[in-house]
C-alpha cells in the first residue's frame, strides 16, 4: 500500500489505537497554515477598525494667517456611548475655541495644556474650531508650518504667501481669493512659505488663475521687463524709506536709556513705559492682545497679580494663564507666588531674539 | 483543492491589506501642481538671488532649476513617480536657499517687514470674526434673543479703520469687540447650559436603556452576584443623577465597572444601535423621505434591541449591517 494515500477512517484507527502516526506532508501543511491563517487575521484585524472604528477625525482643515496663527476647522466622530471625548489639540496655545454637536448645540468644554474635554452626551459627531500659535515658527523671512496630521487636510495659505520648500506631496491645489489652498494627506509634512510685500499676482501673472494657465508652458522668462523693473523700483523705494524709518526709531530708542541714566528721580512708571517701546521692538511678533497686557502690566508699576489680568481683560483663567505663559516664553515677563496668587513682573532686562 | 483555497485566502488578504492601504497614499489627482508650485518657489528664489550672491548659491539654485526642468520632463512623459522625487528634491533646495538668503538679508528690513506685520491687526479681525460667526450660528440654533448688531458696527468700524491705515484705532476698537464678545459669549453659554442639562438627562435615559440589556445578558451569562449588584446600584445612581456632572460621573463609574469585568462585548454594538438611531432622526427632518421606509427602520432597531437583549449579538449585528445599508440607500434616494 502506498503510504502516501491513507484513507480517512485510518487516522481514527490510529487514533484509537493510542499511536500517534503523523506524515511530514501534513505536519508542513499545518506549518505553514496555521500561522498563515493567524497572521491573515492579525492583519485583517489591524486594518478592519480602520473603517468602523468611533472617534476618528473626519475632515480637517487649517487657515494660516500672515501672522504666524492659523485656524482649525475639525469634524470628528466619536462614540455616543461614551458622555465626554478628549480630544488632542495642535498645541497649547488655543484661542477662541468652540465645540459644537451634531445638531449645532454649544457643547461644554475644558482646554488644559493640549487636550480639550468636550461634553458630548451621546453626539456621534462634533465639530471644534480655535485659532492656535504653535502650528508656525518664523526664521528670518522664512516662515515655516508643520502638523503631523492624523487624517487628510486642506491648508489655505495665508494671502501673498509664496511656498519655497515642501517636503510633502499636495493632492490638489486650488487658488482661493487669491490664496492658495493645498489638499495634503496624512502624516508629517512641512511647508516653507515667504510672505511677499508685493502682490503675487503682480509679480507673477502664471499663478493668478492656474486653473486657465497650462503649467507647462509657465516660464518665467515671459515676465515682462518693464514690471519686474518696476517692481524693483517700487522694493528698492519700500526698502530705502523703511530703513530710514528704522534709523530714526532706533537713535529715539537709544537716546531714551541715556536720558533715564541721568535723572535718577524719574518716576517709576515713566521708566517702565519706556521699556514697554524697547520690548515691543525687540519682540516684533508679540500679538496685539499681549501687548495690552504688557502695557497694563506696565502702567501698574511693572507688576500685576494674574487675578488683576483676568478681571481688566475679562478672559476665563485658563486664557489668562495661556497668554501669561506666552509671555514668559517670550521672555518678558516672569512669575512668582505672592499670597498664594501668581505675581506677574515685567522682566528688566529682555534679551534680544536670536 | 486545499492549495486553491490558501491560495485565495491569500489574494483575499494581500487585496484588502493593500485595497485599505490604497485609501491613506496620497492620490495625485493633479501632478501639474506640483509643477505651478515649484515654478513659483524658483521664480520667487530667482528673485533673491543677486550678482552679489555666493557661487555656492547660484551653482545651488542652478541645481533646483535643473530639478524643476527634470520635474517638468518627467510629467510630460506621464512619469509621476519621478516627479514626485524631482519635485521633492528642487523644493528641498529651494527651502536651503530661502534660508540662507534670509540670513543675510539685513535685518533693519527684516524687522520693518514684520513690525509692519504687527501692526496691522487684519488677522486679529478676520480670526475675531470666524469666531463671531461660530457664535452668531448657535445663538440662532437656540432662538436667543442675543443682539449682535453692535459687534456687527464695531467690525465694520475696525474695517475701515484699518482700511484707513490707522492701527492704533483699529486696535482700541479691537480691544472693544473682545470685551462685547465675552459677555456675549457668557449670555450665550447661560442660554446653552439650560439646554445641557435636558440633553445630558435624555442621554442618561438611554445609557440606562442599554445598562438594563447589559444587566440582562450578565445574568444570562451567570455574571458573580455582586458584580450584577454593583451595576444595579450604579443604574440606580444614574437614574437619580440630577445635574450633568453627575450624570457623566455616574457613567464613568459605569464605564469603571464594565472594564473591570469585561462586560464591553456588545459596546460596540450599543454604539452603532445610538448611530443608527441619530441617522433615522436626521432622516426624518428630510423632506421626500418615505416615511414607512423610516417607520420600517425604526421596528428593525426595537428588534435589534430585543435581540443584544437576549444576548443575541451575532443576529444583532448581522441586522445593525442591513438597516446601516437601507438608511444609506434612503439618504440617497431622497
Amino acid at each position: 500500500m502506498n503510504p502516501e494515500i491513507v484513507p480517512n477512517y485510518r487516522k481514527e484507527i490510529l487514533r484509537e489505537d493510542g499511536m500517534l502516526f503523523v506524515r511530514t506532508e501534513d505536519i508542513l501543511e499545518i506549518m505553514i497554515k496555521i500561522p498563515l491563517l493567524v497572521a491573515s487575521l492579525i492583519i485583517v484585524a489591524f486594518t478592519m477598525p480602520v473603517q468602523t472604528s468611533f472617534s476618528s477625525t473626519r475632515t480637517l482643515d487649517l487657515i494660516l494667517y500672515s501672522d504666524g496663527s492659523a485656524h482649525i476647522l475639525s469634524k470628528l466622530d466619536v462614540d455616543p456611548l461614551d458622555p465626554d471625548f478628549e480630544v488632542d489639540l495642535f498645541g497649547p496655545s488655543i484661542d477662541n475655541f468652540v465645540a459644537i454637536g451634531e445638531n449645532g448645540f454649544l457643547l461644554s468644554s475644558e482646554i488644559i495644556g493640549d487636550k480639550a474635554t468636550i461634553d458630548t452626551f451621546g453626539s456621534s459627531t462634533i465639530t471644534i474650531n480655535y485659532d492656535i500659535q504653535d502650528l508656525i515658527s518664523k526664521d528670518g523671512r522664512v516662515w515655516t508650518f508643520s502638523l503631523d496630521s492624523p487624517t487628510d487636510y486642506s491648508l489655505l495659505m495665508p494671502p501673498n504667501s509664496i511656498i519655497v520648500g515642501m517636503n510633502a506631496l499636495p493632492s490638489n491645489m486650488d487658488i482661493i481669493n487669491e490664496q492658495t489652498k493645498l489638499e495634503l494627506s496624512i502624516g508629517y509634512s512641512e511647508i516653507n512659505y515667504i510672505i511677499s510685500t508685493t502682490n503675487p499676482s503682480t509679480t507673477n501673472p502664471s499663478t493668478t488663475n492656474p486653473s486657465t494657465t497650462n503649467p507647462s508652458t509657465t516660464n518665467l522668462g515671459q515676465l515682462p521687463i518693464d514690471v519686474l523693473a518696476f517692481a524693483l523700483i517700487g522694493v528698492s523705494i519700500v526698502v530705502t524709506v523703511t530703513l530710514a524709518i528704522i534709523m530714526i526709531k532706533r537713535k529715539q530708542t537709544k537716546s531714551l536709556p541715556v536720558i533715564q541714566t541721568e535723572n535718577t528721580f524719574e518716576p517709576k512708571a515713566n521708566v517702565v513705559s519706556n521699556d514697554i517701546e524697547t520690548i515691543f521692538n525687540l519682540r516684533p511678533n508679540m500679538r496685539d492682545d499681549d501687548k495690552q497686557i504688557i502695557k497694563f502690566i506696565s502702567e501698574n508699576g511693572g507688576e500685576v497679580l494674574e487675578s488683576d489680568l483676568r478681571k481688566k481683560f475679562l478672559q476665563p483663567r485658563t486664557t489668562m494663564w495661556r497668554a501669561v505663559k506666552r509671555l514668559e516664553r517670550l521672555g518678558v515677563v516672569e512669575t512668582s507666588k505672592k499670597d498664594l496668587q501668581n505675581l506677574v513682573r515685567l522682566k528688566k532686562d529682555v534679551e534680544e531674539e536670536e | 483543492m486545499k492549495t486553491v483555497a490558501t491560495f485565495a485566502l491569500l489574494i483575499l488578504v494581500v487585496s484588502m491589506v493593500f485595497g485599505g492601504m490604497t485609501s491613506n497614499v496620497s492620490a495625485q489627482d493633479d501632478p501639474t501642481i506640483l509643477l505651478k508650485i515649484a515654478k513659483r518657489a524658483e521664480e520667487q528664489i530667482h528673485n533673491q538671488i543677486s550678482d552679489d550672491s555666493s557661487d555656492k548659491v547660484k551653482r545651488l539654485f542652478e541645481e533646483g532649476v535643473q530639478k524643476v526642468s527634470a520635474l517638468e520632463n518627467a510629467l510630460e512623459n506621464d512619469d509621476i513617480s519621478s516627479a514626485k522625487e524631482y519635485f521633492l528634491s528642487a523644493m528641498k533646495i529651494f527651502t536651503e536657499l530661502s534660508r540662507q538668503s534670509s540670513s543675510t538679508t539685513p535685518p533693519q528690513v527684516e524687522t520693518n517687514t514684520v513690525r509692519n506685520d504687527v501692526k496691522d491687526p487684519s488677522n486679529d479681525l478676520q480670526r475675531l470674526q470666524v469666531y463671531v460667526t461660530s457664535l452668531k450660528t448657535i445663538a440662532k440654533k437656540y432662538n436667543t434673543s442675543i443682539d449682535f448688531s453692535e459687534l456687527d458696527e464695531l467690525f465694520s468700524k475696525t474695517r475701515q479703520e484699518i482700511n484707513d491705515h490707522q492701527f492704533a484705532l483699529a486696535l482700541e476698537t479691537l480691544f472693544k469687540i473682545k470685551e462685547k464678545i465675552v459677555e456675549l459669549n457668557k449670555e450665550l453659554r447661560e442660554e446653552a447650559s439650560k439646554q445641557e442639562f435636558q440633553r445630558a438627562k435624555k442621554y442618561a435615559q438611554q445609557y440606562l436603556e442599554q445598562l438594563d440589556r447589559l444587566i440582562e445578558n450578565a445574568k444570562k451569562q451567570g455574571v458573580a452576584d455582586e458584580i450584577i449588584a454593583q451595576l444595579e446600584s450604579a443604574k440606580e445612581n444614574l437614574s437619580l443623577a440630577d445635574d450633568k456632572n453627575k450624570i457623566i460621573e455616574q457613567i464613568r463609574k459605569i464605564i469603571s465597572i464594565k472594564d473591570q469585568f469585561e462586560l464591553t462585548k456588545n459596546d460596540r454594538l450599543e454604539s452603532r444601535v445610538l448611530q443608527l438611531e441619530k441617522t433615522i432622526s436626521i432622516l426624518s427632518q428630510i423632506d421626500g423621505v418615505n416615511l414607512d421606509d423610516l417607520k420600517d427602520a425604526r421596528n428593525t432597531i426595537q428588534t435589534i434591541k430585543r435581540h443584544l437583549y437576549n444576548g443575541e449579538f451575532e443576529t444583532a449585528n448581522d441586522l445593525l449591517r442591513d438597516l446601516a445599508k437601507q438608511l444609506e440607500e434612503i439618504k440617497n434616494s431622497s
